[in-house]
């Protein structure tokens, strides 16, 4: 018996691995109802949810939909193919792109740029083009939305490689040129002139990835387009056909537009054209006279920086235009760097930023001016950066003052040695290595005290390098003090003089032996050869 | 000067501008030398800004189009205790520049302050729908403020709730009107200025009127913060005008049995619940790795998202943000 069973009940999993019999589900004794019904007095069955087909099944509706549905139907079915990128969907939608209703026809478009933007572009070169012939459909949606997906069509479409034909009977391989289509080309270069701006201007745009090339009569015409984003677009055009006298009218024409948007451009476009003819620097020059200060602004710098005099009109437009300015925009920015350009010019302008409301602007102002005029020179001047309200501007004015700055005099530190900012005290007790003696005689000592650590232990290394009269004394002192940054740079200070200065730090180490500068002293006395 | 009078001053400097210039535009009365400066918090001074010409390029286009004057550089801040705060009455957060929403219970406590004395707080990217998850870039009408906001301002003021504001706020009227028109976009009135179907939501529901979804909180009767969905990433120009970054519209679209053919298509993502205008739920359905696919409506339709980009697309866009944008910071000066 035992082993009847053991047979029967290996035949029947048998049966159900090899799938000979179909799996039935297992009897159910109570069906239907759940905890949930009979919890309940209800006699109503619950709601499900309808079943969800899988994706071929929605992909095969919606293409059949397409092809044979009414014109609300075929929307629908192209608008639910853009949800599932793939090669039966891509085409299915591909070939609703010749469906006699716009609005299809609109949807099959949508919804392929779709895939391309969720990153399922279509590969094959034939179809591809086929899209991309939609830049002359009658619709205005559908060209939009082909000349806006022009980028990502380039690339399967521009391919180039080789064909099999059979020629004769033989079967021969033929290259097949990475160029576009005739027809194509032929389409594109009549887009240039699409009566809608948006198409106008993405064929602009996206021109050269397609290698059709823009001639200078239709760089005219777009030069004269009502429709600005047309029109900066054609601005950024301009430079294989530069040379062109007819474009240089049209640009010299457009300094004058009545957007000052344009007119930036212009200043742009003629900087940047300067190299194909002499006539954008005149266009250059007479921007310079334009009602806007930003425009006269850029146009001067930029002729600054071909090297032209500015005429002093046209800088005190620069400088009450900058003066005026509300912190560091982008355009700012530029004009501000680019004054330097304008040389001794410039000087004054900066000269007069120093005084800007805006902290960042006054800091590259104070840079630009020292730097400019030979400023490290002149205490008189860069005093007042020192008082400075902000740290930024004075840290700034501190580093391009440092290691440049000759011998300050007495009236110099007298005015500064009050100063209520620590790192301006620090800087003057650095720059007292090479001040003039009467200034250090009558300042030192105020810096030795300072309530700074970090200004006496620099004032300490200044007069230990000064070597002034009891300068030993001073360091001997020093090394008692509470703060090790001044014990620190009194060290130093001291063993730096051979003879009297070790005698001091042995005799010191004798003292104090537990101090906490001493270990440092110890091995420091070893490293130069010295038994402490 | 304390902060008490301060911010009144403040306030009324801008009420008193506003009142007799932007709104009767014939008089120009003299203006103070400096404009109104707007703080802006980055928790993180050092932190990547997802806009960065944004706020600037918002407060210039202000100073062009209307006789407000502000400064176009916005004062940062990184800690709500900061003193200046008391000093300029209108605080910008952009909630997605933020390492987090989290802040000490001083800086609550000054933030609750701060609104009292009549400061206004803008919430930008203070409402995000949790299917938009890390992907920073969108915008959703969500009608709730998102879970860290309100957490938030669950600690600053425990006895208020954020309340969606309704169509009719004059937050979307106190300056600009409506949805831009052709002359607005600077484009040739026969121009097609949308795809129409893209037009006709526009106008109908995502922004009727010129409005989008906003929540706030009133203090003392006043309308003292405000949180959008993400806003700033239309406000940006460069020097040429020309608007940045690049924006596309995700629309709801309807076709012929999409309220059948929707329920029974194949979908592989997951589905999530958003809140209405109506307070009731939209339950988004979404396929793996790629962008929401549709949705189900509360009263039984089934719409399709469709995206839309270009051109005019993101000119629309940036136009409408851009007025949107300025009518807030209006409001907030007038109120």
């Amino acid at each position: 018996m035992k082993r009847m069973l053991y047979i029967f009940f290996w035949a029947s999993w048998i049966k159900i691995i090899i799938g000979q019999v179909p799996l039935a589900p297992p009897p159910l004794l109570n069906p239907v109802e759940t905890p949930e019904t009979n919890a309940t007095d209800s006699n109503q069955s619950v709601p499900q949810p309808p079943k969800r087909s899988s994706q071929m099944e929605t992909i095969k509706k919606a293409e059949m939909n397409l092809r044979h549905g009414e014109q609300g139907e075929r929307v629908g079915a192209a608008k639910l193919l853009g949800k599932y990128p793939g090669s039966l969907s891509s085409s299915s939608l591909i070939g609703a792109l010749d469906d006699q209703s716009p609005l299809v026809r609109r949807a099959a478009m949508v919804s392929l740029a779709e895939h391309f933007l969720n990153g399922y572009p279509v590969y094959d070169k034939s179809l591809v083009e086929k899209i991309f012939s939609k830049l002359g459909d009658p619709d205005v949606e559908v060209r939009r939305e082909v000349s806006t997906l022009i980028p990502r069509l380039v690339n399967p479409m521009m391919r180039g490689g080789v064909e099999r034909v059979v020629i004769n009977g033989r079967q021969v391989l033929r290259p097949v040129s990475a160029s576009l289509r005739p027809d194509l080309y032929a389409l594109t270069q009549r887009a240039f002139l699409d009566e809608d701006a948006i198409v106008r201007q993405n064929v602009l745009k996206y021109h050269s990835y397609l290698r059709v090339p823009l001639p200078p009569l239709l760089l005219e015409k777009l030069l004269q387009d009502h429709d600005r984003g047309v029109l900066l677009t054609a601005l950024d055009r301009i430079s294989i056909n530069a040379s062109q006298p007819r474009i240089i009218n049209e640009i010299e024409k457009l300094s004058k537009h009545e957007d000052r948007g344009v007119r930036l451009k212009i200043v742009d476009v003629a900087r940047d054209c300067n190299r194909y003819h002499t006539k954008y620097r005149s266009i250059l020059r007479s921007m310079t006279e334009d009602s806007d200060a930003e425009v006269t602004s850029m146009a001067a710098v930029e002729l600054a920086r071909f090297g032209e005099k500015i005429n002093p009109s046209v800088i005190d437009r620069i400088k009450k235009y900058l003066l005026s300015a509300k912190g560091m925009s982008s355009q700012v920015t530029t004009i501000l760097y680019a004054v330097s350009a304008m040389g001794a010019d410039g000087i004054g302008v900066y000269k007069s930023l120093t005084e800007h409301g805006s902290s960042k602007m006054r800091t590259v102002a104070w840079q630009r001016y020292i730097s400019l005029s030979n400023g490290w020179d002149k205490p008189k001047d860069w005093i007042l950066a020192l008082k400075d309200r902000d740290q930024g501007v004075r840290t700034a004015v501190v580093n391009t003052l440092r290691g440049r700055v000759k011998g300050l005099d007495q009236a110099t530190l007298g005015s500064l040695v009050e100063s209520p900012h620590d790192d301006i005290r620090k800087f003057l007790a650095e720059s007292l290595i090479n001040a003039e003696q009467d200034a250090v005689d009558e300042y030192a000592f105020d810096l030795l005290i300072d309530e700074d650590p970090n200004v006496r232990a620099s004032t300490i290394r200044a007069l230990a390098t000064r070597r002034e009269t009891g300068w030993l004394k001073i360091m001997e002192r020093s090394l008692l003090d509470d703060e090790y940054v001044i014990q620190r740079a009194a060290m130093d200070a001291l063993l730096a003089e051979p003879v009297r200065g070790i005698t001091i730090l042995k005799t010191y180490l004798s003292r104090n032996p537990g101090s906490r500068i001493s270990s440092l002293i110890r091995i420091e006395l070893q490293r130069s050869g010295v038994q402490p | 000067m304390n902060k008490n009078s301060s911010i009144l001053l403040c306030l009324l400097f801008g009420f008193g501008l506003f009142k007799t210039d932007i709104l009767a535009q014939d008089s120009k009365p003299p203006m103070p030398e400096d404009g109104l400066r707007i703080m802006q918090l980055m928790k993180n001074p050092n932190g990547v800004r997802r806009y960065p010409d944004a706020l600037p390029s918002l407060l210039r286009m202000m100073n062009e189009q209307t006789w407000a004057k502000f400064d176009t550089d916005p004062l940062f801040i990184s800690e709500l205790t900061d003193e200046r705060i008391f000093e300029n009455p209108i605080l910008y957060i952009n909630c997605d520049d933020q390492t987090n929403l989290e802040f000490t219970a001083e800086e609550n406590q000054a933030l609750r302050r701060y609104m009292e004395l009549g400061g206004f707080v803008y919430l930008d990217a203070g409402i995000k729908a949790s299917f938009l998850g890390a992907d920073l870039g969108h915008s959703y009408a969500a009608w709730e403020e998102r879970p860290e906001v309100r957490d938030w301002f669950k600690e600053v003021f425990p006895e208020k709730a954020f309340i969606p504001l309704d169509r009719s706020h004059d937050l979307f009227r106190v300056f600009f009107k409506g949805l831009p028109k052709n002359a607005d976009l600077k484009i040739e009135a026969s121009q097609k200025r949308l795809p129409e179907t893209v037009l006709s939501f526009v106008e109908q529901e995502k922004w009727p009127q010129g409005t989008y979804s906003f929540v706030g909180i009133k203090v003392k009767g006043r309308l003292a913060c405000v949180a959008s969905p993400i806003c700033a990433m239309g406000w940006g120009r460069d020097e040429f005008g020309n608007w940045i970054p690049p924006i596309s519209f995700r629309i709801r679209e309807s076709a012929e049995n999409f309220d059948e053919n929707l329920k029974l298509a194949s979908f592989t993502g997951g589905t999530f619940e958003v809140s209405r205008e109506d307070g009731l739920k939209d339950i988004i359905y979404s396929e793996q790795g790629q962008r929401p696919a549709w949705v189900q409506e509360p009263n039984g339709r089934w719409r399709i998202f469709k995206y839309y980009s270009g051109e005019e697309i993101s000119n629309y866009a940036h136009s409408f943000y851009a007025r949107l944008g300025m009518n807030v910071f209006l409001y907030a000066l007038l109120n």
